[in-house]
C-alpha cells in the first residue's frame, strides 16, 4: 500500500530518470527533477499529495508526516 | 479526553495563515498556531507529552499516545541551515514531557542570515475543527497554552 503511494508519486514526478534527488523534510518532500514539464500536478494529488509546489526543477510535494517514509520508499524504487 | 499543546518558545502567538510557507498557511499538514519568537538564544520546548517520533535540528514532532503528533518547525526553510546553530538535547524515539528542552536555537541569528524564525506548532492531519482554545495575537513564553486538540 505505502509502497504502491511511493510508485504513484515517483509516476507523477516523471519516473525514474527524471528524478535528480528526493529528500524528506517531515512533511514534504523536496525533489529535484531534471525535466519540470514531466511533473503531473495532479497525478500527485491523486497519489496522496495534500498539495505541491514547483518551481523550474524543484518540486516540493507535500505529503504529511509519512514523508520520510515514502522518500525511503521511493529511494527503493530508483 | 483532549491534549493541551504548550508554545515550544517564548514569542507572539499569531494564526497559522500568517506564516509565509503556503504547506503551514494553508494548514496542508494540519491546523495549528505559529510562534513569532524572541529574540536571542533559547531552549525550544517539546509542546506535549510523548514520544520524540520526528527529531531534525530545525523541527521534531511529538506522538502522543493516543495517536496524535504535534510538529514543532523552527522557523522556515531552515532545513537549509543543514543544523547549523541548532544543539540537540534529546533524541529521536525518547519519551518527552511537555516543556521539556529539545533543541537550543537562536532566532535572531536564524533572521541574520536571511530566514524567518516563527514556528509553527501544528497538529498534523487532524481537522481545523478538532482544535480549540487557540492562542492567538497574545505573547507567550515556553510552556504556556497555544491550542486544544481533541483526541
Amino acid at each position: 500500500m505505502a509502497e504502491d503511494k511511493a510508485a504513484a508519486i515517483l509516476a507523477a514526478l516523471g519516473g525514474q530518470g527524471n528524478i535528480v534527488e528526493i529528500e524528506p523534510c517531515i512533511t514534504r518532500l523536496r525533489c529535484e527533477i531534471e525535466d519540470g514539464s514531466k511533473v503531473d500536478e495532479a497525478a500527485l494529488k491523486t497519489a496522496g499529495a495534500h498539495g505541491v509546489m514547483q518551481q523550474g526543477t524543484v518540486v516540493q510535494v507535500v505529503v504529511g508526516p509519512e514523508a520520510d517514509t515514502i522518500a525511503s520508499d521511493i529511494e527503493d524504487l530508483l | 479526553m483532549s491534549i493541551r499543546v504548550v508554545s515550544p518558545v517564548a514569542g507572539l502567538a499569531a494564526p497559522l495563515g500568517e506564516v509565509p510557507d503556503p504547506v503551514f498557511s494553508q494548514a496542508m499538514v494540519g491546523p495549528g498556531v505559529a510562534v513569532k519568537p524572541n529574540g536571542g538564544s533559547a531552549a525550544a520546548v517539546a509542546p506535549v507529552d510523548g514520544t520524540l517520533s520526528t527529531l531534525h535540528p530545525h523541527a521534531f514532532v511529538v506522538s502522543t499516545g493516543d495517536g496524535r503528533a504535534i510538529l514543532v518547525h523552527l522557523g522556515i526553510d531552515t532545513v537549509k541551515l543543514e543544523g547549523a546553530g541548532f544543539t540537540l538535547h534529546a533524541a529521536k524515539g525518547d519519551r518527552v514531557r511537555a516543556g521539556q528542552e529539545i533543541v537550543t536555537w537562536n532566532p535572531t541569528e536564524v533572521e541574520e542570515q536571511g530566514y524567518s524564525a516563527v514556528c509553527p506548532v501544528v497538529a498534523l492531519e487532524v481537522g481545523q475543527d478538532e482544535l480549540s482554545d487557540m492562542t492567538e495575537d497574545a505573547q507567550v513564553s515556553g510552556g504556556d497554552p497555544l491550542f486544544t486538540v481533541d483526541s
